[in-house]
């Protein structure tokens, strides 16, 4: 099967002007960068030219400086000047929990890599964890403790607290202590703590994004406020509402993880059915087999009917099609025939929604099989009852104090407004936030907080499941962890430190027979950084409590245009606006970066003449529009965690706040709006789109199959291949690789397209961030891009993903056109960048037809224009020291990571071993949540690679059937091989 | 061009321009080339006591009685030789936040064997020492006397770009002489002799060979090494398994020095500066020696820990030298060349079984040694990423 693949809907309306224009706008944007942007001239050039000379000659004779070498006065053990050391740590941030391994050199946290002991990230980590790294290394964080933003010390600041809350205590003003989940078991310690103390406070959870209706469902259907543990790997049938579990829902690695695992063809035989209905084109939605465009709005009748569709298969008759989705008596039937191997999930935050979910999920015996009890997940634990609460006793004026820990309500509740003036009035308010954002700088004091590498801690993610935290830096400022802050402010003067283990004496070491010393427990699971305790089934048994009333309040679909407010997967809900590496990173829908922008559907679009940039006005607001795909009609769609005021340079004022949309409807906030008004306008906002960036020229690159296909022939799909290996010819010689041949198999099948592995290697490699300016000026040096295919109907089309790096071809086209040698290929069959002897003729990019090359077209690094962390020593500090960081004038490339494998190589040759399949890993490779990726030797006919591949310089030797290279008809033999997608329709 | 443009050039404004212009780039120049003017030993702030010390120091002072000079032992700027004592500037610091008592003391109640010897017989009174005192005392504020480099080379290259010049100006418009070739040869030999100079000059930019700094302790690995026979891994304990082959950290340097606190060179007064470190909690900023280029990366590990290389194969015989000096150019074609030419241990080291061509074309007898640039050592990215 051959699709014609679109990468816009102008190129597939009529590609050949496309490209035309395409090319035309890349030659007059080329020609503006050389003649206008600088208004340089033949005489700039010659002052230049004579400025150079004169430079040289005063640079020729300068004398090398004299450098320094300063020893350690007494070397710490474990540290080695020149070696990595790896602490196992755990990451939680909004609401995102990961089990983590720190690389730390000479020091200093450099990147961060997944855990492949933790049960629940099973090594796989987000972009966002990826870029928490360089959150250590900011320089927006507070500097040290505040009040009415003064510096204070941490002794005067204990004190007026502490004397504050006496006094609150004394009159009984309550004092509300208001934080995002806690799934630290120590910490809840604390608190309660504080709370034995000061009897008047208060704790209450939000969460900026909540599963306040799934919890509350699940407390009518179970008895039990709890979000259950998802097998996406044991179903045959995912039916997923709106619920991007792949992107953004609830925990998404681990669900990544699961599901990809559900659908390896690498080494399985089994697939998953994946149905996605929902409006805006999400991850999920993209990797989804059959996606079905639905309004938010016809969600609850659509469950409805679902329930309904499945009641007649089980032979009751009701009515059912209210929603209007015809599609849904196949899923129902799909789902009836896979009884107890199916998950259905909503992402919805409507408790009768979620009562309808939990009522089919019960009627398809999925309780129990897919769906478990036993490890409930606790990272969202809040519910809209006790925030809307806090709000009216706040605004109220019944609060004497409100202390905040890891929440910015300010900025990320539809009430935030209500709050900022609210907190005016109460006499204490305190911030443990370790950077500023809109809440805490409305904050009477700060006691300012450590990032969480900086911090020891412990995690209880999912129920049973452990893991702990320790701080792998000492503090960089003047900064207190807020267990510890709080441990003060309780009278009690012991270390959190010693307050955790402690804790984990007390209640872990006791329940476990392995270890006969707390010591050697304690030792083991800090090296693991996770501890599992057997899992205890609760034995909840399902009622239809409320079920009858949630199903005649589904109402039909209204004909109104309406919102949807979504997560993004690098912002997510804002926490992490200043990032300027996520803020770069292009969606993986829209390809877009550093914007928010309203997505409208292609119909609608092209009827009223709207265009991506264009701006129309949603509800009165201006927006930028991006024309989506598969955008269900009537339907917009906007992030949320834009428009932040208070989050530092680079974050404040990009894009815009949706937050204050979000309807509170019937005590739960509703990510969505009904009946929204939408105005065409004239103007027009540039938005940095890189969806045609890199483009392949309209060439077969993307191949697929269906699973019937596939199991039929396992080469369906890659029909191409055969017949380009029958037609290869060379004049080349037969490339020789004595050693190792590295190759890189990518299977597009597994690739969710989440981003973790662009900011893994920009990460690991030292790639700068450049600029909302200079990506629109097509220079975004991200060494692996995701591309983005469409196939089919623009209202609905099929998604594929293509990570795409340097393709290290044995007959590259790059290397034999660089006139200095800069490039050439090693014993290795990589092909090499030295970009010491680059004079960045740039022949090579041009070269190259997969377009991985980039270019340094300016000084990214120390260079004032370029604001965002390399130009300061705090942020240089996230450098990786084993790379060079690249200047102005040099092409750059995905090098495989050749310091990885020169490092694990070295290590070999020491212990005078040969290498062990998998040791070497790169850093897309190491922490990819969907194992999409697998590095190895070629030469090596026991590895993984081998056997996918195959050997690339052998056409004898195929590997898998699915195998195939980008463009191989240019006969580049490229050491990237690519495993074609396979989709499980049902046609 | 016009021809009156052309003789623009020629009009005196435009010619004063040029010598602005050269002017203006001699000043650009960096100062070394011609030398610090500037004196460091001015008497800006002096008195006679500083001026009095100074010529005493130097065995100017006084005529009638006879005594040694100071600065033929504590020398007052650095030698090309070794010298074991303290210079000047390093007693200078020692004493300068110490009173006029305890620098007589220290003086004439000599410490340790080599200072007892040499510090007999001095016949100082109390007010010579108020002079050195506050010579001392003003050296340490203005800091070490540096010396002025020669700038043989400069003149060199100036004084064959006037013959040069002459010759050129000979051949073109003077036509004096009656051989031509004279002012040919003349020239061609100048502008050779230049070029050659350039050539050398561009080729060490950047490499030190034979760089051999003075070091904030007279550490002698000759004494070390080549005494002691102290292995080298004792103290670059990280050789054999990081990039960095490491330097030791003071504490171990007190291992040993936590008894020994005499050296036969150097009497007390270098061992003193560790011991210092020691209790004060200061690390020793030493003056790096082996500085690779840029983009480079290097591992001892590999070349110590896998290779099992000699140091010596790099660092040079390092246990007959009182002053660490870099033994290699450490240039590239250094590193290529000696890959070239070093085996590697292709059949022991469990590794290389990965080689199967070569391990069947070395048993065909095809090939008969492996050396390190057949697995490939000499591609870029073994040292450029």
């Amino acid at each position: 099967m051959e699709n014609k693949y679109w990468r816009s809907l102008e190129e597939r309306n009529d590609p050949v002007s496309f490209r035309k224009n395409e090319i035309r706008a890349e030659y007059e944007h080329k020609k503006s960068v050389i003649k206008g942007e600088s208004g340089s001239s033949r005489r700039d050039f010659l002052k230049a030219f004579g400025f150079t000379i004169g430079g040289t000659a005063i640079l020729a004779s300068c004398k090398r400086p004299v450098e320094k070498a300063i020893p350690y006065l007494i070397k710490p053990e474990e540290v080695t000047p020149g070696m990595a050391n790896y602490y196992a740590s755990t990451f939680y941030e909004g609401n995102e929990y990961c089990s983590i391994l720190v690389k730390v050199r000479d020091g200093r946290p450099i990147k961060i890599e997944g855990n492949d002991l933790s049960p629940v990230s099973r090594k796989g980590t987000s972009a966002k964890v990826q870029a928490s790294v360089l959150n250590l290394y900011d320089d927006a964080r507070y500097k040290g403790p505040l009040k009415n933003n003064e510096p204070v010390t941490w002794e005067n600041l204990d004190k007026e607290i502490v004397e504050a809350l006496n006094q609150l205590n004394a009159e009984n003003s309550k004092v509300v202590f208001l934080t995002s989940t806690v799934i630290s078991p120590t910490f809840r310690e604390v608190i309660a703590g504080l709370q034995a103390t000061y009897p008047n406070i208060e704790w209450v959870q939000y969460d900026a994004v909540p599963a306040s209706g799934m919890l509350t469902a699940a407390k009518e259907s179970f008895g039990s406020a709890l979000i259950p543990d998802y097998h996406f790997d044991k179903a045959n049938v995912i039916v997923s509402f709106n619920a991007d579990f792949l992107g953004t829902w609830l925990s998404p690695v681990e669900y990544t993880k699961k599901y990809s695992s559900g659908r390896d063809l690498k080494t399985g035989r089994r697939m998953s059915r994946h149905y996605q209905l929902e409006a805006h084109m999400s991850v999920s939605g993209a990797n989804a087999d059959i996606r079905i465009p639905m309004k938010p709005s016809q969600e609850s009748s659509a469950l409805a009917d679902l329930y309904h569709e499945l009641l007649q298969l089980g032979g009751t008759a009701t009515e059912s099609g209210k929603s209007g989705i015809s599609e849904l008596a196949t899923v129902a039937k799909d789902l009836w025939e896979n009884k107890g191997q199916g998950i259905v999930v909503s992402g919805s935050n409507r408790k009768e929604d979620q009562l309808i979910v939990n009522a089919i999920n019960h009627i398809l015996e999925n309780n129990g099989s897919t769906i478990t009890f036993d490890r409930p997940l606790l990272t969202r634990q809040s519910t809209d009852e006790t925030m809307e609460h806090f709000i009216q006793e706040l605004t109220g004026g019944n609060l004497g104090g409100v202390i905040f820990y890891e929440v910015n309500p300010v900025y990320d509740h539809p009430g935030g407004s209500r709050i900022s003036d609210a907190l005016k009035n109460v006499s204490l308010s305190v911030s443990l936030a370790d950077r500023p954002d809109e809440t805490s700088s409305l904050c009477r004091y700060i006691a300012t907080g450590s990032h969480y590498l900086e911090n020891w801690g412990d995690a209880e993610p999912k129920k049973g499941l452990y893991s702990l935290m320790q701080p792998v830096i000492q503090p960089l400022f003047d900064s207190r962890q807020p267990e510890e802050t709080l441990l003060r402010w309780s009278g009690n003067s012991i270390r959190y430190y010693d307050f955790l283990r402690e804790f984990w004496r007390a209640e872990l070491y006791s329940r476990q027979s392995a270890f006969s010393d707390f010591n050697s427990f304690w030792n083991d699971t800090l090296q693991k950084g996770v501890y599992e305790v057997p899992a205890e089934t609760p034995g909840l048994t399902y009622n239809d409590q409320g079920l009858s009333s949630a199903l005649q309040l589904a109402s039909p679909a209204t004909d109104n245009w309406e919102l949807v407010l979504y997560e993004t997967v690098a912002l997510g809900n804002g926490k992490y606006a200043n990032n300027p590496w996520l803020q770069e990173l292009p969606d993986p829908m829209a390809k877009i970066s550093w914007d928010n922008f309203v997505s409208v559907p292609v119909e609608w679009a092209e009827a009223n003449g709207v265009a991506n940039e264009s701006v129309i006005l949603v509800n009165g607001i201006e927006m930028p529009v991006f024309v989506q795909p598969g955008q269900a009609d009537k339907t917009l769609a906007v992030a949320i965690g834009y428009g932040r005021t208070e989050a530092g340079k680079t974050g404040n004022n990009i894009g815009f706040n949706v937050f204050p949309l979000v309807q509170v409807v019937s005590g739960n906030r509703q990510f969505w709006l009904p009946g929204v008004t939408v105005e065409t306008t004239a103007k027009t906002y540039p938005l940095a789109l890189s969806q045609t960036h890199h483009s392949m020229e309209g060439r077969p690159i993307a191949r697929e199959a269906t699973f019937a296909e596939w199991q039929l022939n396992p080469a369906s799909g890659n029909e191409l291949r055969e017949d380009h290996i029958k037609h290869a010819t060379t004049l080349y010689e037969k490339p020789n690789y004595p050693g190792h041949h590295w190759g890189l198999a990518i299977d597009l099948n597994a690739c969710t397209g989440c981003g973790n592995c662009t900011i893994s290697c920009q990460v690991e490699n030292n790639i700068p961030v450049i600029g909302k300016e200079q990506v629109r000026n097509r220079r975004i040096m991200h060494w692996i891009r995701i591309d983005r295919y469409y196939s089919g109907k623009p209202q609905n089309p099929n998604v594929s993903f293509q990570p795409v790096m340097c393709q290290q071809c044995d007959n590259a086209p790059c290397e034999n056109v660089c006139p200095v040698a800069a490039t050439p290929h090693s014993d290795e069959g990589l092909n090499q960048m030295a970009y010491n002897r680059c004079v960045g003729t740039r022949y090579c990019l041009n070269n190259c037809p997969y377009r991985v090359r980039r270019f340094n077209w300016l000084q990214f690094v120390k260079n004032d224009k370029f604001d965002y962390h390399t130009n300061s020593d705090l942020g240089r500090m996230v450098l990786n020291p084993d790379v060079t960081v690249r200047s102005r004038g040099v092409v750059e490339k995905c090098t495989f990571c050749v310091q990885r494998i020169q490092d694990k190589k070295q290590t070999a040759k020491i212990e005078g071993r040969p290498l062990r399949d998998g040791e070497i890993e790169p850093a897309c490779v190491q922490s990819c949540p969907s194992s999409a990726l697998v590095f190895g030797d070629m030469n090596d006919n026991t590895s993984q690679v081998f056997r996918l591949i195959g050997k690339t310089t052998d056409p004898e030797i195929p590997g898998d059937p699915r195998n195939y290279h980008l463009l191989e008809e240019l006969h580049t033999l490229p050491s990237v091989g690519y495993l074609t997608k396979i989709r499980n329709t049902n046609t | 061009m016009k021809y009156a443009d052309i003789r623009k050039f020629w009009l005196p404004r435009h010619f004063v321009h040029y010598l602005v212009f050269i002017a203006c780039s001699l000043i650009l120049m960096p100062t070394d080339l011609f030398g610090n003017t500037e004196n460091q030993e001015s008497q800006s702030s002096s008195t006679g006591d500083v001026r009095r010390g100074e010529r005493f120091f130097k065995g100017l002072l006084p005529f009638g009685r006879e005594h040694q000079a100071c600065a033929s032992c504590h020398n007052l700027s650095p030698t090309d030789t070794l010298n074991w004592n303290p210079s000047a500037y390093e007693l200078a610091q020692k004493f300068a936040t110490r009173d006029i008592n305890e620098f007589t003391n220290a003086v004439m109640q000599p410490s340790g064997a080599k200072m007892t010897a040499s510090h007999q017989g001095f016949n100082l009174e109390a007010e010579d020492f108020t002079h050195i005192k506050a010579y001392l005392d003003d050296m340490a504020m203005k800091g070490p006397v540096t010396s002025r480099p020669t700038f043989f080379n400069l003149m060199l290259f100036l004084f064959l770009g006037l013959i040069l010049t002459w010759a050129l100006i000979e051949m073109l418009f003077l036509r004096r002489i009656r051989y031509k070739f004279i002012p040919v040869l003349l020239f061609l030999g100048a502008f050779g002799a230049q070029a050659q100079m350039v050539i050398t000059d561009a080729i060490r930019l950047g490499r030190q060979k034979a760089y051999a700094p003075d070091q904030p302790i007279k550490f002698s690995h000759a004494v070390h090494v080549g005494e002691q026979g102290i292995d080298c891994m004792y103290c670059h304990t990280t050789a054999d398994h990081s990039k960095s082959a490491g330097l030791p950290a003071t504490d171990l340097c007190m291992n040993c020095h936590v008894l020994i606190r005499e050296g036969t060179n150097s009497g007390k007064f270098e061992i003193a500066k560790i011991i210092e470190s020691h209790d004060t909690g200061t690390p020793i900023e030493w003056t790096r020696i082996h500085n690779l280029p840029e983009h480079v990366f290097f591992s001892h590990a590999v070349h110590v820990g896998a290779a099992k290389l000699d140091c010596a194969s790099c660092h040079g015989p390092v246990e007959e030298m009182h002053v660490m000096r870099q033994h290699s150019d450490l240039s590239m074609g250094w590193c290529v060349n000696c890959h070239r030419d070093t085996q590697v241990d292709f059949n022991d080291n469990g590794y290389y079984d990965t080689y199967i061509k070569l391990h069947e074309q070395l048993k065909a007898g095809e090939i008969d040694t492996i050396r390190a640039v057949n697995t490939g050592a000499n591609d870029c990215m073994r040292c450029h990423y």
